[in-house]
C-alpha cells in the first residue's frame, strides 16, 4: 500500500491511501506530495467516558436491594418453628423468628375444617392460638374435660423449652378468660429428653372443669371456693419439678402414679364438682379418661 | 483561572480547532522531546522516529483527552510513553528484515529503488513538485468550501462497508460530469441527485459529506496525479498504479 502525503502538521500528516482513505498518521518528516510506504496511523480516539454511568450503578444498587429485599422477605416467610395444636381437630401452625404466623394447616378433617376462613397473617402465634381455640370452643370440638397437646417442633432447642413454657402460661391465662369456669390446664412433657430433641417437644394441656387451686394457678376464679379443694391440690402439689422437666406451669405434678391418681380421683370426685358445678356438661364419663392419661403420662415419665 | 483550568481550557479549544492544536503542539514541542528522552534513555532528536511517534501521541492526547482523566500533563506523558513503547515493540519485530521499500539513509531511496533502478531520480523529484502542486490547488479549491484535509480524515468511513458505498457514490459523480459542475457552481453537494443514483442512503452521505466532496473534487479538472493514485477507487476494476 502506497500513501500520498496531502497535508503536513507538526502533530501529524494527513495522508491518502490507495483505497480512497484519508488518514491522520505520524509524520516521519513527511513533504507535502511525497508519496510513502510504510505509516505510523493515528490511533481512534479512546472510548469515551460514557455519560449516565450513574444510571448503571443506580440499577445495580436497585438490583442488589431488590436481592437483600427478597432474600428478607423470604426468611421472614421461612418457618421457622412449628406448632401442632391437637384439641381433636388438629391443625400445625408455622411461625418465622419472630414468632408470626407464616403458615396455618390443618392435619386432620376437624382441623383443616377448624381453619377454614380462618386469616393467620400478619397475626403472633398466640393470637392465633387464642382465636384457635375460641374457633374449637364455639364449634364445639373443645369443652370442660378436654384437652388441649401441643407438640413444638423445632430446630432451635432453646425455643421449644421458651415456648413451652410461654404458651401453655399464655392458653391458661386465656382460656381462664374466655371460659366461664374453672379450666385446669395441665402440661406435660411425653418421651425423656433424649427423645424429645428428636422428636419435638410435647406439650398435653388437658382441660377438665369443676377444679382449681388458688395456689397454684393466677386463674383461680372467685366461683371456687377455696376450702373445697385446698387440701387435696396442696398434698398432691408439693412436688415441683423434680422430675427433671423444665415445666413451669402452675399444675404441680403429684410425686408420684399413686398420688397423682388418688389426688385426681379425689379430687375429680364425684362429690366435688357435683356439688359445686351442678350445670357442668361433664358428667363423671370425662373423669375416666382423664385419669387414664394421668396415669400413662407419668408412666413415660418415669 | 488556575494554571491546571488554563491548561483545559486550551486543550479543548484545540479539539475544536486544528491550528489550534498546531500552536499547542509546537508551544509543548520541549514537553514532548523530553518525555521521548525519557523512554528511549537518550536524547530524542527530531531525526528520530520516537520523536514523530511523541508528537502523535500528544495529538492524541489532545483529541482523546476529557476533564474526568485528570491533568493534561500527565495524561499526554502517560500516553507518549506507551504509544513509543509500543512502536519500539513493533520495530523489534522488524529486525533483522530488511523491507525492499524502507528508506535507507540520508537519500530516500528505498532498496527497492536500488534494485530497479529505472526511475530517473530527477523525475521523482519533478513528480513530487507536481503533486505538490496539485495538492496545493486541490486545498485551495477546498478552502473554498470550508474544508481541510484534517477535516475530510476525521470525516473519512472507517467501516470497509461505508468506504465502498462512498466510492461508489463517488464513481456516480465522476460519470456524470454535469453533477460536479453544478457542485463548483453552487458550491454545494447534489446529495439528493447522487443518494438517488446511486441508491446509498442519503443519511450515508451526509454523514462523510466532507469526504465526498473532495473525492468529487479530485474528479473536476486537473489533479492527475491524485487521481492516478487512487485510480482504483475511481475506476471499478481499473488498473493499480
Amino acid at each position: 500500500m502506497k500513501y500520498l502525503v496531502m497535508e503536513c502538521h507538526p502533530g501529524y500528516a494527513v495522508v491518502l491511501d490507495e483505497e480512497g482513505r484519508f488518514l491522520k498518521a505520524a509524520n516521519l518528516h513527511y513533504q507535502v506530495g511525497q508519496t510513502v510506504s510504510r505509516i505510523e496511523p493515528m490511533r481512534e480516539r479512546p472510548p469515551k467516558i460514557k455519560q449516565g454511568r450513574w444510571f448503571y450503578s443506580l440499577a445495580a444498587l436497585a438490583a442488589c436491594l431488590v436481592l437483600v429485599i427478597g432474600a428478607l422477605f423470604h426468611l421472614e416467610n421461612r418457618p421457622y418453628a412449628s406448632v401442632y395444636m391437637r384439641i381433636n381437630p388438629e391443625v400445625r401452625i408455622d411461625v418465622n423468628r419472630n414468632n408470626l404466623a407464616v403458615g396455618l394447616e390443618g392435619i386432620n378433617d376437624d382441623g383443616r375444617q377448624l381453619i377454614q376462613g380462618y386469616d393467620y397473617r400478619k397475626k403472633e402465634l398466640d393470637t392465633v392460638m387464642d382465636e384457635l381455640v375460641e374457633l374449637a370452643i364455639a364449634a364445639d370440638y373443645l369443652h370442660e374435660g378436654g384437652k388441649i397437646t401441643l407438640t413444638l417442633d423445632a430446630e432451635n432447642q432453646a425455643w421449644v423449652v421458651e415456648k413451652e413454657e410461654t404458651l401453655t402460661s399464655h392458653l391458661q391465662e386465656y382460656l381462664s378468660q374466655h371460659l366461664t369456669y374453672t379450666i385446669e390446664i395441665e402440661t406435660n412433657r411425653a418421651g425423656d429428653q433424649s427423645n424429645q430433641a428428636e422428636q419435638g417437644q410435647e406439650v398435653v394441656i388437658p382441660i377438665h372443669q369443676g377444679s382449681a387451686s388458688t395456689e397454684a394457678s393466677g386463674f383461680g376464679d372467685s366461683d371456687y371456693g377455696e376450702s373445697d379443694y385446698g387440701g387435696t391440690w396442696q398434698e398432691s402439689g408439693d412436688d415441683d419439678d423434680d422430675d427433671g422437666d423444665d415445666d413451669d406451669t402452675l399444675w404441680e405434678e403429684p410425686p408420684s402414679d399413686s398420688a397423682y391418681g388418688s389426688a385426681g380421683q379425689s379430687d375429680y370426685g364425684l362429690t366435688d364438682y357435683g356439688q359445686t358445678q351442678p350445670t357442668s356438661p361433664a358428667e363423671e364419663q370425662d373423669d375416666s379418661p382423664y385419669a387414664d392419661e394421668g396415669q400413662s403420662d407419668s408412666d413415660s415419665e418415669d | 483561572m488556575t494554571e491546571g483550568q488554563q491548561m483545559v481550557k486550551e486543550v479543548y479549544e484545540a479539539k475544536q480547532d486544528p491550528r489550534k492544536a498546531d500552536d499547542l503542539i509546537r508551544r509543548y514541542i520541549p514537553f514532548i522531546r523530553a518525555e521521548a528522552s525519557k523512554v528511549i534513555s537518550r536524547l530524542c532528536t527530531e531525526q528520530d522516529d520516537e520523536y514523530s511517534i511523541a508528537m502523535i501521541a500528544f495529538h492524541e492526547a489532545i483529541v482523546g483527552y476529557e476533564k474526568s482523566r485528570g491533568a493534561f500533563l500527565g495524561y499526554a506523558a502517560m500516553l507518549i510513553r506507551s504509544r513509543i513503547i509500543d512502536y519500539l515493540r513493533k520495530e523489534a519485530r522488524h529486525q533483522g528484515h530488511l523491507s525492499l521499500y524502507e528508506e535507507r539513509g540520508e537519500d530516500d531511496r528505498t532498496l527497492m529503488d536500488t534494485l530497479a533502478d529505472g526511475k530517473d531520480h530527477m523525475d521523482d523529484l519533478v513528480q513530487r513538485e507536481a503533486t505538490l502542486q496539485e495538492i496545493s490547488e486541490l486545498a485551495a479549491v477546498m478552502e473554498t468550501f470550508g474544508v481541510s484535509f484534517s477535516d475530510v480524515a476525521d470525516n473519512c468511513p472507517k467501516q470497509s462497508r461505508t468506504l465502498a458505498a462512498c466510492a461508489q457514490v463517488v464513481r456516480y459523480g465522476g460519470e456524470n460530469p454535469h453533477l460536479l459542475e453544478e457542485l463548483l457552481k453552487t458550491k454545494r453537494l447534489p446529495l439528493a441527485q447522487l443518494a438517488a443514483g446511486t441508491g446509498v442512503e442519503r443519511k450515508t452521505l451526509e454523514r462523510h459529506r466532507k469526504y465526498i466532496l473532495v473525492m468529487l473534487l479530485i474528479q473536476t479538472n486537473g489533479y492527475e496525479i491524485i487521481r492516478g493514485h487512487i485510480v482504483h477507487v475511481l475506476k471499478k476494476g481499473g488498473a493499480s498504479v
